[in-house]
């Protein structure tokens, strides 16, 4: 138990990266659906603190150009966590369903069966998920993408 | 070259494949898991490839207790009066993503609908609980033991727990009695112990791992209390048993056997025949007591037939023989008499 308090200790500080001059960091939140006191229903995003298998996860994925050049080629990788079942991705996202092999829309993906026949790529076969920048991001620039998942 | 990497691509879609079908998280990830977020980022300057960097988030993954307690068959278990360790059988699962000592009790209705929709009208007495120490599906004396906990289950197992009890012998045909097997989530303790009582976190989430109660109010349980329960019942298939006693007369010194009378010295035979009712359970160990008359002695010389039938209302001389005779009272012991079912005692005496 020492032990996993000094990981966190350890990586709680890391979310955040400034690496040369491009900031990036990822962010986990759980969505819940509360209720009002009117009964009306809204979600609210929530730090993970209390999550258990079945939780609606959101990553949030902020980036921001600090340098004086503007970046080129911009491409964000995210593999999807073994224990998180990936749900959907902010449009503009191409995804992996073969642990990073051939990337596309999920509509056009195919996953290979047991059997050697193939069929069309569920949102729980997704294994990466990627965004590629067809623009530079030019200095100063900054902008968040995000996904969804349901922890396993 | 290309050959294995194609070979490869395709092993690897397998795997890809095989997961996604898994029927995967009833229990899910592991309490205390740590899920770790990594995004990395790709970029140029000038045309150059810069260093990639990447970032991280993690979380813990807390406790969620959920477990369920359900009647193994959807069917009553049907029981006679004064029978002994009667038993109804329960599926026990921990559907918690932890490791679970699961503390057992069982209750019995006070009136109300049972498990299988008979009406509870009495209790089963010395009723005690018992692990399918063996997993072999049958309650076996002797190598299942008798618990009041279940030792350390781990996610998504199974346990199979029988309810011995035993059923007054004043109980009916119909008459039922419904008993709930409830199982609550306890720490998981070193081996043979049963541990705490498992409590939510309570107050404000901690960054550590929290404990949340996801138990349902299936069945009539209590939602997210730990606790789960659930039902069974002994429904009582009494036999129904009727017996008559008919005779005849067979043969006088005078007429032989042609229009015998009833004087000194004639023949009589007793026909005693036991009935089961339709519906009825098959009654066993039935056992045939009959004082003859003081005017009558038992006729030797005519051998007693036992598990005959009948034909009409005399007995047919079908059975086998058997019984016994002592002075002027005849015992017999007949074999197992099934619903809607005759079995009969045919012997003969003279008249003094």
């Amino acid at each position: 138990m020492k032990f996993l308090l000094i990981l966190l200790a350890l990586l709680a500080p890391s979310a955040v990266l400034a690496q040369g001059d491009v900031a990036l960091a990822s962010e986990v939140f759980v969505e819940r659906v509360v209720t009002d006191s009117q009964g009306k229903q809204s979600i609210v995003r929530e730090e993970p603190k209390v999550v258990t298998p079945g939780d609606r996860i959101v990553v949030v994925i902020s980036y921001q150009n600090k340098g004086a050049a503007p970046k080129t080629g911009f491409e964000l990788t995210n593999p999807i966590p073994d224990a998180v079942s990936f749900s959907e991705a902010d449009s503009g996202a191409s995804v992996s369903a073969d642990g990073g092999k051939s990337w596309g829309a999920l509509a056009a993906l195919k996953v290979k069966q047991p059997d050697g026949t193939t069929r069309a790529a569920a949102p729980a076969d997704v294994t990466h998920v990627r965004w590629s920048f067809a623009q530079p991001i030019a200095p100063g620039n900054k902008g968040e993408k995000s996904f969804r998942g349901i922890v396993k | 070259m290309t050959r294995t990497v194609r070979l490869l691509a395709s092993a690897s879609g397998l795997a890809v494949a095989a997961l996604g079908a898994s029927p995967a998280f009833a229990a899910g990830t592991a309490s205390g898991s740590t899920i770790t977020n990594t995004v990395s980022l790709n970029y140029q300057v000038g045309g150059v490839a810069q260093p990639q960097i990447s970032a991280s988030d993690s979380f813990i993954v807390d406790r969620k207790i959920n477990l369920t307690v359900v009647q193994e068959g959807a069917a009553t278990t049907s029981v006679s009066p004064g029978q002994t360790n009667a038993i109804t059988t329960f599926l026990v699962t921990n559907t918690s993503n932890a490791t679970l000592d699961l503390n057992l009790a069982v209750s019995q209705l006070a009136g109300g609908v049972s498990a299988n929709g008979g009406t509870d009208n009495f209790d089963a007495t010395n009723v005690r609980i018992y692990e399918d120490t063996n997993a072999n599906g049958v309650y076996n004396a002797g190598v299942d033991l008798l618990v009041s906990y279940l030792d350390s289950v781990v996610a998504d197992a199974t346990r199979r727990v029988f309810v011995l009890a035993d059923i007054p012998i004043a109980r009916v045909t119909n008459d039922v009695a419904g008993v709930r097997l409830s199982a609550a989530a306890h720490e998981t303790q070193a081996a043979a112990t049963v541990g705490a009582v498992v409590t939510q976190t309570a107050g404000a989430n901690t960054a550590g791992v929290d404990t949340v109660f996801a138990d349902t109010n299936a069945n009539g349980n209590t939602a997210r209390d730990g606790i789960h329960f659930g039902g069974d019942d002994y429904t009582v298939l009494a036999a129904a048993l009727t017996a008559s006693k008919t005779s005849r007369v067979i043969s006088d010194p005078f007429n032989g056997t042609t229009n015998p009378k009833l004087i000194p010295g004639a023949v009589v035979e007793y026909c005693i025949a036991i009935s089961n009712a339709a519906g009825a359970a098959t009654a066993t160990n039935v056992a045939i007591s009959d004082s003859l008359p003081a005017q009558t002695l038992f006729d030797t010389s005519f051998t007693m037939l036992i598990n005959g039938t009948t034909g009409g209302p005399v007995c047919s001389t079908d059975g086998v023989a058997g019984g016994s005779q002592a002075g002027n009272v005849v015992t017999a012991t007949l074999s197992n008499i099934a619903a809607s079912q005759t079995r009969t005692v045919l012997f003969r005496a003279t008249v003094q």
